[in-house]
């Protein structure tokens, strides 16, 4: 595969998995800038180990994994963690610090990594929190939020550094379709008004046919398809054809 | 259910339910060995239903037909159970295999294994948190603001009502014991002592080291193995911050300046407890029980506390977070690490305090 300019993950060959068991297989793929790139695939087929493997959670047995175009799998932690600034990262459930504030929990990384006054800092954090529409919970506590709320905050600090890339561990999961929609609105807004690339994990269809302009279809810890939405559908792979008709 | 055996058939009738299952399959087994050899038809003609548990004795009489050496099959099958049948028949499930169970030998290497693996973890984790907590002396990035204080109050003074009661009955305990042996030898007034020495050197510092284990120690675990089955800390890595330096250090930093000034309080009120037995019980003044005490302890014995105090300080949040960051598991998981931080950081705080007891203390000791 030949590197294109406007590839800001690339993954090739990624081999990794968990004692003796094997979770991903030759796994190679590549998301690019100002897309929204979603890797699909049944549970247990990997998606959420690969996107661990991305910020470097787990070491991948053999490969490479590129972001901004420089190798991550064997970088010093001071060089990846200047990379790590540029990536926001939402989790599955949030994980939100629980002893804290929400406006707290998005100040985090703007307190630990700028030289922002903290008047600055207070600002850009009810910033942050309109973009996602939960200024009114600037002083609640997660534990005193829904489970929507809480992926809203964790998304407005996931962008808190506007990091020009985010990843995304099955968002919309655990969400009503309300909801759901509602967050994949806030992710478009990502891509078109802030110019963020995002590449997301996830396994409900509505939300990968609402924001998908690319997908990759993981399968048993091995790549099945890679390219756009319109492509998976006439691509005549059975097991995309049902996971989209079932879905 | 009936089951009947004519030549080289086996005829059932009726419904085939989980009900029936038990009773059919005794008589399957009892009759099987009549049947001399070759084929073996189980007739279904008269079956009007069936359920899962029916299609596997099925499945199960035939099986044990085949190892008697005979052909089972089934005929006759009414259309209205194929589909059941169908669904439910093991006949293709691959067994599972069977689980070898080592030998004593491989347990043996596997646990040395799994020895050497968390006790290099735990080094590392020291070694992280010695390398952290004196960087963020000099550089406060990366270490959350008003946490030390947040951490002192919650680690250390909450303690100091637990800690104040249980100091005071033990200085109070040890006195009223010691004092019915010392008055048989005229020497009541040597319990002054006795408590004294025996609270600055060992009593006052390990009392407190266990409390704040049970107590402290036991919430540094499972806040962290909270934090790690919930992604918190995943978070903090992804956000480029180290969780030892953000979590641990703070604990660190609240635990080694409390437990010394609690262990100073736990020897004053120790003292005062064997006091009350003093001028209760052995008649003994304030006054005369005050300068007893006085010329009794050495600088010595309070630094040597203070020492094993510090010691313990780092041991029990060390422990704490490194069975936290390797919970595995749910809430069992958070459970299990806190109550293992709690065994291991006592059992660890009193192998120093024999350690520090021989360095301090055997032969000539270290001079102080």
């Amino acid at each position: 595969m030949n590197i294109s300019s406007n590839e800001i993950v690339r993954v090739e060959h990624l081999d990794a998995g968990f004692g003796a068991s094997r979770v991903l297989h030759d796994v190679s793929l590549s998301a690019r800038e100002n897309e929204i790139t979603v890797i699909l695939g049944p549970s247990g087929c990997g998606k959420t180990t690969l996107l661990k493997h991305l910020i470097r959670l787990h070491q991948p047995w053999r490969g490479s994994i590129r972001l901004f175009g420089q190798e991550i799998t064997a970088m010093d932690e001071p060089q990846f963690n200047r990379i790590l600034r540029r990536i926001g990262v939402l989790f599955q459930n949030g994980a939100l610090l629980n002893s804290i504030t929400v406006a707290e929990n998005v100040a985090i990384p703007l307190r630990q990594h700028t030289s922002l006054p903290p008047n600055i800092i207070q600002r850009l954090v009810r910033v942050k929190l309109n973009v996602v529409n939960l200024v009114h919970a600037a002083d609640l506590y997660p534990a005193e939020l829904s489970g929507g709320m809480r992926k809203r905050a964790a998304l407005a600090r996931a962008i808190a550094l506007d990091p020009p890339l985010l990843f995304g561990d099955e968002p919309s999961a655990g969400l009503d379709p309300v909801t759901c929609a509602s967050l994949d609105r806030l992710i478009l807004k990502m891509k078109q008004d802030l110019g963020v690339s995002v590449l997301l994990v996830s396994h409900v269809v509505s939300s990968v046919k609402r924001i998908a302009d690319r997908v990759i279809y993981l399968d048993r810890g091995e790549v099945l398809f890679s390219g756009t939405l319109q492509e998976a559908y006439g691509a005549g792979i059975k097991k995309i054809d049902d996971f989209f008709q079932m879905g | 259910m009936k089951v009947t055996v004519a030549d080289n058939r086996m005829i059932f009738t009726g419904p085939l339910l989980l009900e029936h299952v038990s009773q059919t399959y005794k008589y399957a087994e009892r009759v099987l060995p009549r049947f001399p050899g070759g084929s073996l038809v189980l007739d279904l003609s008269g079956v009007e239903e069936i359920d899962s548990a029916g299609v596997v004795l099925l499945d199960e009489i035939c099986a044990r037909a085949r190892q008697r050496g005979l052909e089972p099959e089934l005929e006759k099958i009414p259309e209205s159970i194929r589909g059941t049948l169908q669904t439910f028949s093991s006949k293709n499930l691959i067994d599972r295999e069977k689980r070898i169970k080592p030998s004593f030998l491989e347990r043996l290497g596997e646990d040395t294994t799994a020895l050497s693996a968390n006790v290099l973890q735990l080094l590392y984790l020291l070694a992280d948190s010695v390398f952290f907590a004196l960087l963020s002396l000099f550089r406060r990035r990366g270490v959350r603001k008003g946490e030390f204080i947040n951490q002192s109050i919650l680690i250390g003074m909450n303690a100091f009502p637990i800690v104040a009661l249980i100091s005071f009955l033990v200085g109070f305990i040890l006195a009223l014991q010691s004092a019915a042996q010392l008055r048989q030898f005229g020497a009541s007034i040597f319990v002054a002592d006795l408590i004294a020495i025996s609270m600055t050197r060992e009593m006052g510092p390990l009392m407190t080291a266990i409390i704040f284990a049970g107590r402290s120690g036991s919430a540094i675990a499972s806040e962290i193995a909270t934090m790690v089955v919930t992604e918190e800390a995943d978070a903090l890595r992804s956000m480029a911050l180290n969780p030892v330096r953000y979590i641990v250090v703070p604990k660190i930093y609240a635990m080694t300046l409390t437990l010394p000034l609690l262990t100073v309080l736990s020897m004053l009120i120790g003292i005062l407890g064997a006091m009350v037995i003093g001028v209760t019980y052995l008649d003994i003044g304030i006054k005369p029980f005050y300068n007893e005490v006085v010329n009794a302890l050495v600088l010595k014995d309070i630094v040597t506390g203070l020492v094993k105090s510090l010691v313990f300080a780092l041991i029990i949040s060390i422990v704490g977070a490194f069975y936290g960051f390797r919970v595995r598991g749910g809430a069992e998981g958070v459970g299990r690490a806190t109550t293992a931080s709690v065994v291991a950081s006592i059992f660890f705080v009193i192998l120093a305090d024999s350690i520090l007891g021989l360095i301090f203390y055997f032969g000539k000791g270290v001079e102080i």
